[in-house]
């Protein structure tokens, strides 16, 4: 697989440009699907746009929180193909792997059922808001450590 | 010693909170940014949206704003010959301009852009504008890192190859 990436590398390695520009790409596409999610997230914690409720929220955002989350997921490859090898061995860049599967698995499955019932306990909306949050910190902080590990 | 492990560590995690804020607060302008522009939250006005996010959004800026004064001033000495930590600021700048020109207009009474059935054109400028502006601050932010000074460049070009200087510049 390593072996394969090499010809990535030296595409993305060829020119210092290309490498800073995905890294906006990725970085902006963040604001855009985290933010999103957070702004569910602080709805389920009642504060926020307060008029509407977390399903309504939930639906309006659905589809940039999937723009930017795609972009975000696409980018982001590309980074790691410019020197794979540093990344593999990064204890940062390993740890935010792990927190971003499971940030997405729980967006995707518990966040999403609590969000859309507008109904579920206050108890256990706090805590799907909390649990996100804190995730979706973790991916930022794992992937913003890379560079200092 | 723990002075140096803490400073190793300080700039970082001051880092990753401005980062997560970004994250956090940024969505808040993206959501008024479309809702302005009519892309998003159509069911709920647009007097909802911007309310109900002006204080947190005001939060967030303090928050990113000191996060960076603390960022920029710990390290002063490289950020103040780095031109796209000028060119962040300047947009910055335009962000204030925007701001002056758009509160009146805008912001501080979204309930007259909710009396016609679709928003005014100076609230769809107003949130294309924003958008535009933020993410352009962002880059000029994320470049900052990128900048090599003319003094470090000649100190680094004997040892370091294009992936290592690169690790560098990114701090």
């Amino acid at each position: 697989m390593l072996v394969g990436a090499n010809a990535v590398s030296d595409a993305l390695n060829s020119s210092e440009w290309v490498f800073p520009i995905f890294e906006c790409f990725h970085i902006t596409a963040l604001a855009w699907s985290i933010g999103m999610i957070a702004l569910v997230d602080l709805r389920l914690l009642g504060v926020g746009i307060q008029h509407s409720t977390s399903s309504e929220l939930a639906r309006a955002t659905e589809l940039w929180t999937l723009i930017g989350l795609s972009t975000v997921l696409m980018s982001g490859p590309v980074l790691f193909l410019s020197d794979p090898r540093m990344y593999l061995y990064n204890s940062s860049f390993r740890f935010k792997m792990y927190a971003l599967a499971i940030a997405l698995i729980f967006n995707f499955t518990i966040h999403r059922k609590v969000a859309l019932s507008d109904g579920s306990p206050r108890l256990f909306r706090v805590l799907t808001a909390v649990v996100s949050l804190a995730l979706w910190a973790s991916v930022v902080f794992g992937g913003l450590f890379i560079a200092f590990v | 010693m723990t002075l140096i492990r803490e400073s190793r560590l300080v700039y970082p995690v001051i880092m990753s909170i401005h980062l997560t804020c970004i994250a956090l607060f940024g969505g808040m302008i993206v959501i008024t940014d479309l809702r302005l522009l009519g892309w998003a939250l159509q069911s709920r006005s647009i007097a909802d949206v911007v309310n109900g996010l002006r204080w947190w959004k005001r939060l967030g800026f303090v928050i990113m704003a000191s996060m960076g004064i603390l960022l920029a001033g710990s390290k002063a000495e490289t950020y103040y010959p780095n031109p796209f930590f000028w060119t962040k600021l300047s947009l910055l700048g335009l962000v204030l301009i925007h701001a002056v020109i758009f509160r009146p207009r805008v912001y501080n009474h979204p309930e007259h852009l909710d009396a016609s059935p679709a928003a005014p054109s100076r609230a769809k400028a107003a949130g294309a504008l924003s958008l535009v502006l933020w993410t352009s601050v962002l880059c000029a932010g994320r470049l900052i890192g990128y900048y090599e000074s003319p003094a470090t460049a000649t100190r680094n070009t004997s040892s370091a190859t294009a992936t290592s200087s690169r690790q560098q510049q990114r701090l």
